[in-house]
């Protein structure tokens, strides 16, 4: 048993010096701490942000806690970042007020912020690289009104009551719906953690229990997967408004199951958090708010070159 | 108890031997060992890792998961499980939220209740596990999710904050041992960690509770037929474990400022890895308290020596499973000898 | 002729421990050879080489004359060397047939099995046996007994001609010890050989033909089992003369009443229970396996719940509603399953003691007071002749006697007055027997009132002062001690309320034989 735990702690050693290698033959250093790592969307920002450092020949690493619930796993990962003394930092967090202290720290010792997402709700980042997700969803909304001819029932699956992309996407599309279109109602309102299997059940209890439904809005890729498949288990003809890209959503907007679906520029967040850092560590100017813009894609416009380079598989 | 083995008066080479890789002391050590293997591990790999901001960064990252898993050693001590640890917490530091943001009673008020609240829920799954015969798994599977549920419920699925109580984030994040020693700025929740495990460590071995955790573990129905009211002592177990899970929700709502509904899910396996990991037994009768608190500090040096180093994520969590299994693999060999 | 199965100085040793020295010994084909010997004598070490268990340091193994190697259970198997355990190795939710052959179920094609031939060669096996089982009952609704016999069947499914049965009639009551007999005579007449584990004389007298006596892990002698008398192989056995044992004591006790008991009553398991114990007093009582007499013990230690009934304790109208309630009205129970129910094996001899009278020894804030427990653990050790390397002992590591030492010390340091026993002795060798005896008749002396529950008729005739018979949940008569004999203990035992199938008749007095502690 001995043996075996000192083989152990080698070989999580050597996997360590081995994959982490890259990282020591770098000059400029700067570490991501987003909201997830798992999502195809996440990893779209990923990929913006090593392109980023290519170009600027810097060093990034990109991590996030495994749901978007765990606040104090995500502090703890910004501790660990600022113990590695980066030349700046990108962070989007997935509750301000708890990270503040270590933002303080951050700013003490002269290490450069830059939000992206969601943004920070403080003064020490430097800018924030993020989609006005609520304009988004009345985007999403307006769609939806002209595609089920301005009045009947909808609802909308959403992946998360208590996180800022999931409570602006609702409130967006809620409120679009509510100011511009009084004959359109809104019956349901459920909430599937963005898991693909939740989602389709939610959205099958959903069109159970409304015959009359003309479209459901899904507010993220995994929730708007799961309203897809509900609506196909079911035998349902309704309009489905997805959000963000990924394969499946991409070939069900092409084969006409989804009405459209909005982007967000993830490989832009990415890309723009990296440069807007970079330039504070140069000293030279930039952006305070930089929006990454948004997007809507459907059957038509899908593989326009300006379009296709935003979504993700 | 079962450390005692190591000083009966045979001293020959085989029980120094047995002393060493099968008694529950010698897993300590080993446990220990490893820890310190990594750490010197780390250290020697990156400059980075040993710095005092860093090492500080590790305790406080243990602070909440640590004193979770010294609630579930006692659980499992006793050959229970619970599953409801993290979603407690939660619950607890949410009622803390309602208390002191919400109806702005005074800082010990809210602490109180929210000690209260996690006895009173520990008791409710010892009841069930006890008075109804619910499995344990089933029950505190149960609570897992109501807590879950409630938690979200009462906070109306937004995270309460705590900045009409500047003190209270006092509590976790300001430094006791840094007023008297400048150079170590360890948080208090360090120090409440500590506080913790000794605390539980003296009731665990020297207290009628301590001694009936254990035979319960070892034998329940030879422990309700001597006479000793188990259903009590379990509901006891429970209620203090649950409490234990209330100062882990006001630790983790000081550091974070905010009571944060939709946390807590998924703490209870961290929680039960450290205390397999620090070589208490999954079937009951066996276990320390200081195991556990090594236990937590591995999966947490491992976490962050691994960051330090720029390790994939993806990678990190299959170390984690990998450096599980061996553990609790080494308990199986440990079993098989004795 | 080559024996069947020849052992040739066998040396075996265990971390710190010399399981086995030099040990020899013959096994003829169609013979039964019991092996005797205190408990850690070497029997079971001995016969689980033989199965492929264990490995041996040195010496050989010829069976028909021909050296081998026996590397695991398969080995033997192949070999035809097969081993029935004390506690049997059956999955209760399977089927007997499915039992009988696990690992080895005939296939139809595609991998199907084929039931239909499963239970037809499972149904084959029973008749050769001449026992009447459905080879489609599971497991779990069968008697010890029956389980036994699949065990059986399974052995000799491998085509065995060895087969090592260990305690095998340990949980048999008289009749289906008889049943167990016709069947390994029969085996004995087709040429198996079997090597016969037990720790009862009588058994040894009627069905052994050889009888091989271990000591210290040595094999010390072999005799004919039927022209050696008993004292011998005792003797053999503890490697002493055994004291004979005292004469019957004086039959009427005066004492208050400690206990009584009226009209308990559970479902079918006990009916209208009344009796009363008192103090300095022993009550015996006797019947067959399931009779209801550990029900009893348990009903009135509240254990089990009852429908109705009353429990007098001291005089006084009780309420007993757990283990809990008994306890502080100073009642205990020794169970007959002492890992199970009555230590706590992990922990040490300490916190056994101690461990239905803790509360009595803390202080302030619930903090034990460790030196009075070290204490109590110390006196209990020394007054009891517990045999401990010290009070941190583990539990489990202590021998049968000094178990149930223990067990006894846990109740006297809690004051417990009235004491139930269950198969006081049952897993204890010859020697430590003797000595509970004696602790129960001091206790008893004392002024503690004693019940004890016995299958053993000797052990109940020896030690009572009066004795219980039951029968079927029912208290079937009573017997003063002058009255008892084995003959009619045995008849109230069999008297059944209604004539029901349930208790075979064949249960006579006259088939016990000479016993060991007489």
């Amino acid at each position: 048993m001995f043996k075996l735990r000192h083989l152990a702690a080698v070989v999580a050693l050597g996997t360590a010096v081995g994959l982490s290698a890259p990282v020591f033959a770098a000059d400029t250093y700067i570490p991501l701490i987003s909201k997830g790592f798992q999502h195809q969307f996440w990893q779209a920002v990923k990929s913006g942000a090593e392109q980023a450092a290519k170009d600027l020949n810097v060093k990034v690493t990109f991590e996030g806690p495994e749901t978007e619930a765990m606040v104090d796993k995500q502090i703890d990962m910004l501790a660990a970042a600022l113990a590695k003394n980066p030349a700046a930092i990108g962070f989007a967090a997935l509750d301000s007020q708890a990270a503040i202290p270590l933002l303080k720290k951050a700013q003490a010792a002269k290490i450069p912020v830059i939000a992206f997402d969601s943004g920070v709700d403080s003064d020490i980042p430097l800018a924030t690289a993020a989609t006005n997700n609520a304009l988004a969803a009345g985007l999403a909304a307006d769609k939806m009104a002209s595609l089920i001819g301005g009045e009947g029932d909808v609802a909308l699956v959403v992946h998360d009551q208590t996180s800022r992309t999931g409570i602006d996407r609702r409130d967006g599309f809620v409120n679009q719906i509510k100011a511009k279109y009084p004959k359109i109602k809104i019956v349901s309102i459920q909430y599937g953690a963005g898991d693909q299997l939740k989602s389709t059940e939610i959205t099958k209890s959903i069109l159970q229990a409304n015959p009359n439904l003309k479209g459901i809005f899904g507010a993220n890729e995994g929730s708007a997967i799961g309203v897809l498949n509900g609506a196909k288990e079911l035998k349902r003809k309704i309009v489905v408004i997805g959000y963000d890209s990924g394969k499946q959503q991409k070939a069900a907007i092409r084969s006409g199951e989804m009405a459209g679906a909005i982007t967000q520029n993830p490989v832009g967040i990415g890309y723009k958090t990296v440069e807007a850092a970079v330039k504070a560590i140069k000293g030279e100017k930039f952006d305070k708010v930089i929006d990454t813009g948004f997007y809507w894609f459907d059957k038509s416009n899908i593989d326009d070159p300006k379009i296709a380079a935003l979504l993700y598989d | 108890m079962s450390t005692d083995l190591s000083q009966t008066n045979d001293v020959s080479l085989r029980s120094l031997r047995a002393a060493l890789f099968d008694s529950a002391a010698g897993q300590l050590l080993l446990a220990f060992a490893s820890l310190i293997v990594l750490v010197a591990g780390f250290g020697i790999a990156s400059p980075n890792f040993l710095q005092t901001d860093n090492l500080i960064g590790i305790l406080q990252a243990t602070a909440v998961n640590g004193v979770l898993a010294v609630a579930s050693t006692y659980v499992i001590i006793t050959g229970g499980i619970d599953l409801s640890v993290g979603t407690l917490m939660t619950f607890c530091a949410v009622i803390a939220g309602v208390f002191l943001t919400y109806w702005g009673y005074p800082i010990g008020v809210g602490v109180a209740a929210a000690l209260i609240c996690g006895a009173l829920c520990g008791a409710t799954s010892g009841f069930l596990i006890a008075k109804m015969e619910v499995p344990p798994f089933i029950a505190t599977l149960g609570m897992m999710m109501l807590l879950k549920g409630l938690s979200l419920v009462i906070s109306g699925t937004k995270p309460i904050y705590f900045n009409d109580t500047p003190d209270f984030p006092v509590i976790a994040q300001d430094s006791l041992i840094g007023y008297l020693v400048p150079s170590l700025p360890i948080p208090n929740a360090v120090l409440i960690l500590f506080v913790v495990a000794v605390a539980a460590s003296v009731v665990l071995r020297s207290t009628v509770l301590g001694r009936y955790i254990f035979a319960l573990g070892s034998n329940e129905e030879a422990v309700r037929l001597s006479g000793v009211d188990t259903d009590f002592w379990k509901i006891v177990i429970y209620a203090v474990s649950g409490a234990i899970c209330g100062i882990a929700g006001l630790l983790i709502a000081s550091r974070l400022n905010s009571a944060q509904p939709a946390l807590g899910q998924g703490y209870e396996l961290d929680a039960i890895a450290a205390v397999v990991i620090g070589g208490t037994s999954l079937s009951g009768g066996r276990g320390t308290v200081l195991g556990t608190i090594i236990g937590s500090f591995i999966i947490s040096v491992l976490t962050n020596g691994l960051r330090i180093l720029s390790v994939a994520q993806e990678w990190q969590t299959v170390v984690t499973g990998v450096i599980i299994i061996l553990a609790v693999y080494a308990d199986i060999m440990r079993r098989r000898k004795t | 002729m080559t024996a069947l199965i020849e052992v040739r100085n066998l040396d075996k040793s265990f971390p710190g421990v010399k399981a086995l020295r030099s040990a020899s010994f013959t096994l003829e084909a169609g013979e039964v050879h019991a092996l005797m010997g205190e408990n850690g004598a070497g029997k079971s070490t001995l016969m689980k080489m033989l199965a492929g268990i264990y490995s041996w340091d040195s010496g050989e193994v010829l069976v028909d004359g021909a050296p081998v190697t026996i590397a695991g259970p398969k080995a033997a198997q192949a070999l035809g060397i097969g081993i029935i355990h004390q506690e049997l190795n059956l999955m209760n939710h399977l089927t007997a047939a499915q039992n009988i052959f696990i690992g080895r179920e005939p296939r139809r094609r595609f991998g199907f099995l084929d039931e239909g031939k499963l239970n037809f060669d499972a149904a084959a096996l029973f008749r050769r046996m001449n026992v009447t089982i459905d080879p489609k009952t599971l497991v779990g609704d069968l008697t010890v007994a029956k389980q036994q016999i699949v065990e059986i069947a399974k052995a000799l499914s491998f085509h065995s001609r060895v087969l090592i049965m260990d305690e095998p009639t340990a949980a048999l009551n008289t009749a289906e010890i008889d049943d167990l007999f016709v069947i390994i005579r029969d085996l004995k007449a087709h040429g198996v050989g079997i090597v016969y584990i037990s720790h009862k004389m009588d058994e040894l007298k009627r069905i052994a033909d050889r009888v091989t006596v271990m000591r210290d892990g040595e094999t010390i002698a072999t005799l004919p089992a039927q022209s050696t008398p008993v004292e011998t192989i005792i003797s053999l056995m503890v490697g002493r003369e055994l004291a004979h044992a005292e004469p019957p004591k004086v039959p009427e006790i005066q004492g208050d009443e400690a206990l009584r008991v009226v009209g308990l009553s559970r479902g079918r398991a006990l009916r209208d229970i009344s009796f009363s114990v008192r103090r300095g007093e022993i009550l015996g009582f006797a019947g067959l396996m399931g009779a209801g007499r550990t029900e009893v013990a348990r009903a009135v230690f509240g254990a089990d719940p009852i429908d109705t009934g009353e429990i007098w304790v001291r005089g006084a109208k009780l309420k007993i509603h757990s283990p809990a309630d008994a306890v502080r009205a100073g009642i205990a129970y020794l169970s007959e399953d002492r890992k199970r129910f009555g230590l706590v094996t992990a922990m040490d001899v300490e916190a056994n003691i101690s461990l239905a009278s803790v509360m009595r020894h803390r202080r302030a804030w619930g903090f034990l007071d460790f030196p009075s427990l070290k204490a109590l653990a110390a006196r209990y050790v020394k007054s009891l002749t517990i045999k401990t390397p010290s009070t941190a002992q583990v539990a489990k590591l202590l021998s049968g006697g000094n178990q149930q030492k223990l067990v006894i010390a846990k109740w006297l340091a809690r004051d417990s007055d009235i004491l139930f026993f269950d198969e006081p002795t049952r897993g204890i060798d010859v020697g430590a027997k003797a000595e509970i005896y004696k602790l129960l008749q001091s206790l008893a002396d004392q002024g503690r009132a004693i019940i004890m529950i016995s299958s053993e008729l000797p052990e109940i005739l020896r030690m009572s002062h009066r004795i219980l018979v039951m029968c079927e949940g029912r208290i079937s008569g009573e017997l003063t001690a002058a009255e008892a004999t084995q003959e009619t203990i045995m008849k109230l035992a069999t008297r059944t309320h209604v004539a029901t199938g349930t208790a075979r008749g064949g249960a006579h007095g006259d088939e016990h034989g000479p016993v060991a502690n007489e």
